[in-house]
């Protein structure tokens, strides 16, 4: 399995400060976010829905312009793009979406489905187009016989792999799975999640695995990244935020997905957070309102990223966390 | 002996196609006391929402044919029913909280005036008693300003919040069972492990039989005692909870869990899974209709079909039991 590290190679995808907002709602939808993946690593982005995962993406693609910050893409700037350079760079970075029976077109066949990219990006001659099709196929597990057939006549499991290997299909580096087996039954979700494992280890694709479920990341993840309301509270390598969450909200997280009641959580808390649209105030922590741990200046003062020292597990990669917990006497300046 | 709140007696369905009638729930049984809650588990196209949906009586009376020995709601038949006498039962008796309830709900009506008339048509009353019971029900889910989701329509409501408000609805006029079918699929954990003990509450405090009836054998594991494993419309294996996790029979169940995804300390090993899938009911394989895809099949498992040995509410329908 990969095992990234950090300082030696430059990343193949670096968000900084990265910000956007949605005119219509009057809200931000990312607010300052900064992280890096390195190629051939997993990185899971987790929260809960709202908290602007799938707006990052949306963003990684060019989608959306952010009103500021940087995505490099191997270093060089999406948002700074042509046309031209946007297509081109787009062939590298594709997108595996949550539920296939809307993201697969009900008129082409799988065959027009995966030939398209193909065609779009203007990849090889048609020999090799139907080879790449075939070998596609194979790779997600596929039989050739579904080249002449349509999405409707595959179960959803297999619809997924459909569109992961229309994905695939581009040769990609870096695959963007948005809720990718969120809408799937258990079992069906576990054949998907080992052929993820399959393009990790075989093809050593880059992933940003975007899920609300911590169990899904805890499977596929090399690091995890935690978002609420737009903003970033903690980055850590996989297996240290799965034994040692530092944030509080990430804490919190990790005891619902274990199937228990996190200290200090209150149904009151629940019903609030659902019922406050405002993302509160700008010099406060964003999850002050909610956090079991609050202190007077979380209410006052934004915290500052704080790199926690990775004594114990030096191997692993920088674990960070924005939380007033963290203060200078026992943590450096990030 | 007490009478179970839901009792199901050798319940069948067939859709009727040209081609002849094809099964798709197979001499289904079981039984649910007051205040204790049954999971029905499988993946999907197993039969379980159509097992719901026949008990309740709302299958199409055209393409499709159901038959049962009984249904009754506390000793009541609820089978042989015609439509009028069947609207008198449903939502007074027997409720249903939808997996989606952006869809299960009216979108131009507020949620107060969809849980008030759900009351009304079964207990009619006075304005404003019936609005004073609407407001107690959204209450009894938790929310402390009950006036002010009343007034909402359902988009402007979190999906939690919808679901909230979709078992205030379900539980109005109190009824004896509830089927919630995957009641927090489509949710984020906390609003899932709330909505799970506020139905684990009704249950206690109302004495309500729940029908949970899940894909995540999870949510099954944190609210019911008994569970039943559905494979192509038949019981696979029907034990308690308990004894499902610590030791399955079923190959079936057994791959169900082994499909459940781990938080552990440390890196979990490759997830294992179920080769294959679920085959249509129109291509149902002889024998045992889970050996193609079961691990420990034999020549047996594929000529003939083994029987659920039910023995106390526990059994498996396998010829190679675990």
């Amino acid at each position: 399995m990969n095992t990234p590290t950090h300082a030696a190679t430059p990343p193949l995808l670096e968000l900084k400060d990265l910000s956007l907002s949605f005119q219509q709602h009057e809200r931000v939808a990312v607010d300052r976010v900064s992280l890096k993946i390195v190629a051939g690593s997993t990185l899971g982005l987790v929260g809960a829905s709202g908290a602007g995962k799938s707006s990052i993406a949306r963003a990684i693609l060019g989608l959306i312009r952010p009103d500021s910050g940087d995505i490099l893409f191997k270093g060089e700037h999406i948002d700074r793009m042509n046309p031209r350079q946007l297509k081109s760079t787009r062939q590298r970075i594709q997108l595996v979406f949550q539920d296939p029976s809307v993201s697969l077109s009900p008129r082409r066949t799988v065959g027009q489905t995966l030939l398209e990219p193909l065609q779009h990006f203007g990849i090889g001659d048609a020999n090799y187009q139907r080879e790449k099709t075939a070998q596609i196929l194979h790779t997600v597990g596929l039989d050739p016989s579904a080249l002449k057939r349509y999405p409707h006549q595959f179960s959803s499991g297999q619809q997924q792999r459909i569109a992961i290997a229309r994905a695939l299909v581009t040769d990609p580096e870096l695959l963007i799975a948005d809720e990718a087996v969120s809408s799937l039954d258990v079992s069906i979700q576990a054949q998907i999640l080992q052929l993820i494992q399959v393009l990790q280890r075989d093809f050593g694709i880059t992933f940003l695995f975007i899920s609300h479920d911590l169990a899904v990341i805890r499977q596929i993840a090399d690091d995890v990244a935690v978002m609420y309301r737009g903003q970033l509270l903690e980055q850590s390598p996989a297996d240290r935020f799965f034994s040692q969450p530092a944030h509080p909200y990430g804490r919190t997280l990790l005891s619902f997905a274990r199937g228990q009641t996190p200290a200090g959580w209150t149904e009151e808390k629940w019903y609030l957070e659902r019922s406050s649209n405002t993302a509160g105030k700008a010099t406060a922590c964003v999850f002050a309102g909610f956090c079991p741990e609050k202190m007077p200046v979380c209410e006052t003062t934004e915290p500052a990223w704080r790199y926690i020292q990775n004594e114990n597990q030096p191997t692993l990669g920088p674990h960070c966390v924005k939380c007033h917990l963290y203060n200078e006497a026992n943590t450096n300046d990030y | 002996m007490n009478t179970p709140a839901l009792s199901v007696k050798n319940l069948s369905v067939w859709f009727e196609t040209e081609s002849g009638r094809i099964p798709v729930v197979d001499r289904v049984g079981f039984s649910i006391n007051a205040g204790d809650a049954t999971g029905l588990v499988g993946e999907s196209g197993c039969g379980k929402t159509m097992t719901a949906m026949a008990i309740l009586g709302l299958l199409p009376s055209t393409g499709v044919s159901v038959r049962a020995d009984a249904i009754e709601i506390n000793g009541r038949d609820i089978y042989n029913l015609n439509a009028r006498q069947r609207r008198a039962v449903l939502g007074r008796d027997i409720a249903m909280i939808f997996q989606q309830p952006a869809t299960a709900l009216d979108p131009v009506f507020t949620m107060g005036q969809q849980i008030g008339a759900v009351y009304k048509r079964h207990f009619g009353g006075s304005q404003q008693h019936v609005r004073q019971t609407m407001l107690d029900a959204l209450r009894s889910v938790g929310f402390n300003h009950a006036e002010d989701i009343a007034a909402a329509y359902p988009h402007q409501l979190s999906g939690g919040m919808r679901q909230l408000a979709m078992i205030a609805m379900a539980t109005v006029c109190k009824p004896a069972v509830i089927i919630a079918d995957e009641p927090t699929t489509a949710l984020d954990s906390s609003s899932r492990a709330l909505i799970l003990q506020k139905l684990q509450h009704l249950q206690t405090r109302h004495q309500t039989a729940i029908l949970y009836i899940s894909h995540d054998l999870a949510v099954v594991r944190q609210s019911c005692h008994d569970v039943m494993v559905m494979y192509c419309g038949r019981i696979m294996e029907t034990t308690d909870c308990q004894s499902l996790f610590s030791h399955a029979r079923h190959p079936y169940s057994a791959g169900l869990l082994s499909c459940i995804p781990r938080i552990s300390a440390t890196r979990p090993p490759p997830i294992s899974s179920i080769p294959g899938q679920v085959p249509a009911p129109t291509d149902l394989p002889a024998g045992c209709h889970f050996a193609p895809r079961c691990t420990r099949a034999e020549t047996r498992c594929r000529q003939a079909v083994p029987e659920l040995d039910d023995q106390n509410g526990r059994g498996a329908a396998c010829f190679r039991p675990l």
